[in-house]
């Protein structure tokens, strides 16, 4: 059975797509971790996740694992911050909106990448996306108003 | 926001980070203070630098490695009333015994090693509690290992923590970083206190007032100690 879905302006497929997802009322609850990376050097995306992985799978188990519901959403480098004098990154890492301390103490647990030396600081937890991103604007643009906000 | 403390940071000329970027880093995370306790055996060029006033938020200390209870007792007495911070590092049962039962001694650093290999028994947490020597749990090798030495580790910690808790001893929360990449902030270190079953109430406790306590004598008896 195949119904044709007319909506004006918009693709069939987008629509289609839409109706796929879950009503809020089911949705599971969520929270978006901002972080920053300071590094020895610069650190790509890829290699970031693989070591966030394995630090929750080495700490709380498969099982654990699957419960936290980790996925790093972005990650974007900043070249040599003048306060800190080495490379920085910041990223954001959605996960369960019960799991939050767990992830804090396994992003703590990471401390290097393929042989870099790192050291990861959680700068806040936001419950949209939209106020995270915001956050990690104004990080890459000024970290000076942002340290304000972390010493509060 | 309690203030937070780390007193067991290592620097230049230890390490090779200089002192001025592990206090920028720390202050980043959102710490009030730190203290620099440098080995007292590391060379002989450290004693110049060692006894510099650094700034207000950093604080001196040191940390005393001796190989008998005698050299020990020398040590302790040469450094005692110098420096703000006066530790001892541990790992060695006879050194521990040794640096607990004496109330000088403000803080032992590592009682069970740097690698967490040996074990405190509760006479020596007793000797700990009656002399208020404040007893570190060093948070450098969770973060280091993995699987089975993690587990050990953590077993360990759980123990010690449970024997602090019996006789009212003071626990502190050192980092034990050398390099700028080992620090912590002061949340992150509750989030992996609670791995070992350390509540949050208990890890801001000795993060905070217990480490400030350390520093200002605030446990030590009228008569031993003179505030520096």
């Amino acid at each position: 059975m195949k119904k044709k879905v007319e909506c004006k302006g918009q693709n069939k497929f987008y629509v289609l797509h839409f109706a796929f997802l879950l009503p809020p009322t089911l949705r599971e609850r969520k929270r978006y971790i901002v972080f920053e990376v300071i590094s020895e050097r610069e650190i790509a995306k890829r290699e970031l996740v693989e070591e966030i992985n394995d630090a929750i799978y080495s700490l709380y188990g498969d099982v654990g694992a699957s419960k936290s519901r980790i996925w790093l959403i972005g990650y974007k480098k900043k070249k040599k911050d003048e306060d800190t004098g080495t490379d920085v990154g910041v990223g954001i890492l959605r996960c369960a909106h019960d799991k939050v301390e767990e992830v804090r103490a396994a992003l703590a647990c990471i401390h290097s990448v393929n042989e870099a030396r790192i050291g990861i600081r959680v700068i806040k937890i936001s419950g949209s996306i939209k106020g995270a991103t915001r956050l990690t604007k104004s990080f890459l643009e000024k970290s000076s108003t942002l340290k304000h906000q972390i010493s509060n | 926001m309690p203030n937070f403390f780390d007193l067991n940071v290592h620097a230049y000329p230890e390490t090779e980070v200089p002192v001025d970027d592990m206090l920028r880093i720390a202050k980043r995370y959102g710490y009030a203070g730190i203290a620099i306790t440098n080995h007292d055996d590391t060379g002989k060029e450290e004693k110049e630098v060692l006894f510099t006033p650094i700034s207000n938020f950093a604080f001196r200390g040191v940390e005393i490695r001796a190989k008998s209870v005698s050299e020990l007792k020398r040590r302790i007495k040469l450094h005692y009333g110098q420096v703000p911070l006066l530790a001892v590092h541990g790992g060695n049962e006879v050194i521990n015994e040794a640096a607990l039962k004496d109330s000088r001694v403000d803080l032992l650093a590592h009682p069970c090693g740097e690698n967490v290999e040996g074990e405190v028994s509760h006479v020596l947490v007793r000797y700990a509690a009656e002399n208020s020597v404040a007893i570190d749990f060093n948070f450098n090798p969770i973060i280091r290992s993995k699987r089975g030495d993690r587990a050990r580790i953590l077993w360990k910690m759980r123990e010690n923590l449970k024997l602090v808790r019996k006789y009212k001893a003071l626990a502190i929360i050192t980092s034990n970083a050398r390099s700028i990449y080992d620090l912590r902030a002061p949340r992150e270190i509750i989030a992996l206190a609670s791995l070992f079953g350390m509540k949050k109430e208990e890890a801001v406790h000795a993060l905070s007032a217990v480490p400030e306590g350390v520093l200002k004598k605030k446990w030590k008896k009228k008569t031993e100690v003179e505030i520096i």
